[in-house]
């Protein structure tokens, strides 16, 4: 029993680490404190799935979405926790937040992709979210819906919204 | 960047995919968490901390920045004997040029004795560089050095009898080279005199044992006579004129 949930719960971690890792990444201005926010969403995940007596168990229910929903709360818990207002942090270069990236990652960094993470950063956190979920994680419209608990029309709409001030941003 | 389509824009969204967590702290944190979920939640929290802890762990002790450290204090070796090797007595570094040479007599599997003289004649190059340079500074040092030098090898000559006489034409050679130095003439300090003395007995005692011819015996005859009166220096000069 469990061994049996140790595999399941390892072919969740598995499945959403990347994930996980990228998406508070892309939201905090270094490694360290995404490997840190990273390590508590897994930690609570296991937690919560080591109790699944409890018919109403999320994690097992949806992992991703539990997921999901734990890294946004870390993030912001994160920013609270360093006296920010706001969720993300433009002016502090990813370049330079980063100085002992992987050779991979250091490439990636210094491109186009510092700008289209700094852009991403500066809109507000649904916008960010949604973005990420549909353009990133291939999430479907109806999924991010759930998460963020509205409408999928009105998710649609803030997914174009977001878009077209992100493009805005870049062009700046 | 202008005029970005739609399309291109989300192709740059795209690109954010290649953003991973390193492997192997990924799979660290993967062990971690299960390797504790027999023993309570208290302490799964714990393993949080020590993540964090094995990470700093794995940062500093990883292979690669194992290997980068390792490379850096390489270099610095290199650099700081290949520096001290141009130092002379009285310079920073000298002190790690000295133990360098100790450390290659010793590995060369050199008798203490030849140590000694090499070491000697080192200091002996140093005062002649210092002395055509016009490093003032730097003599005093040297001179020290070379009384030191000449000390320990005057004890060693008169502890042990010499059967190489290679060695004690090398100490007269260089005692020579000594004695050619501008300007600091140490053949009259009492390290030095009693140097040449133990040099010029040995040098004396195995010429009479050599054969000779009549003006060679008669070079010979000068040195004894200098050297009875107490001109060693002198003796050697004629004793190295003799030329075996």
């Amino acid at each position: 029993m469990a061994d049996n949930l140790n595999e399941q719960f390892s072919q969740i971690y598995d499945q959403y680490i990347d994930k996980i890792y990228r998406f508070i990444y892309l939201k905090v201005d270094s490694r360290e404190a995404a490997e840190d926010i990273t390590s508590k969403v897994f930690i609570k995940g296991w937690e919560s799935y080591n109790d699944r007596g409890q018919d109403s168990n999320s994690m097992v229910k949806n992992p991703g979405a539990f997921l999901y929903q734990i890294a946004r709360n870390s993030v912001v818990d994160y920013y609270r926790e360093r006296g920010r207002t706001k969720t993300i942090s433009p002016e502090i270069s990813p370049e330079m937040a980063d100085p002992d990236e992987n050779p991979q990652n250091k490439a990636i960094i210094s491109s186009d992709v510092a700008i289209i993470k700094k852009a991403i950063q500066k809109l507000d956190k649904d916008h960010q979210d949604i973005i990420l979920w549909y353009y990133l994680e291939d999430m479907p419209v109806a999924d991010i819906a759930k998460l963020l608990d509205k409408p999928a029309g009105t998710v649609r709409v803030m997914l174009h919204r977001g878009l077209k001030e992100l493009k805005g941003i870049i062009q700046e | 960047m202008t005029k970005l389509t739609q399309g291109q824009l989300i192709d740059q969204i795209k690109t954010l995919k290649d953003i991973k967590p390193r492997k192997e702290w990924a799979v660290l944190l993967k062990s971690q968490i299960l390797a504790e979920k027999n023993n309570g939640m208290e302490i799964i929290g714990q393993s949080a901390k020590f993540v964090g802890f094995s990470n700093i762990f794995v940062n500093i002790f990883s292979p690669r920045k194992l290997a980068y450290s390792l490379s850096v204090i390489l270099f610095l070796v290199i650099g700081v004997l290949g520096f001290a090797r141009y130092t002379v007595p009285g310079d920073l570094l000298f002190p790690v040029k000295k133990i360098s040479e100790q450390s290659q007599a010793a590995l060369s599997g050199q008798t203490s004795l030849k140590q000694d003289v090499a070491i000697l004649n080192n200091r002996i190059n140093d005062l002649a560089q210092v002395s055509r340079d016009g490093r003032t500074g730097n003599i005093p040092s040297t001179i020290a050095e070379i009384k030191t030098n000449a000390s320990e090898l005057t004890k060693s000559l008169k502890k042990n009898s010499v059967n190489d006489p290679q060695t004690i034409k090398d100490i007269a050679s260089s005692l020579k080279t000594l004695s050619d130095v501008p300007g600091t003439d140490l053949t009259t300090n009492s390290d030095v005199k009693d140097l040449y003395q133990a040099v010029v007995q040995n040098q004396v005692s195995d010429l009479k044992k050599e054969t000779l011819n009549d003006s060679q015996k008669n070079i010979l005859a000068q040195a004894e006579n200098l050297y009875e009166q107490g001109k060693y220096s002198e003796a050697l000069e004629k004793i190295l004129l003799i030329g075996k």
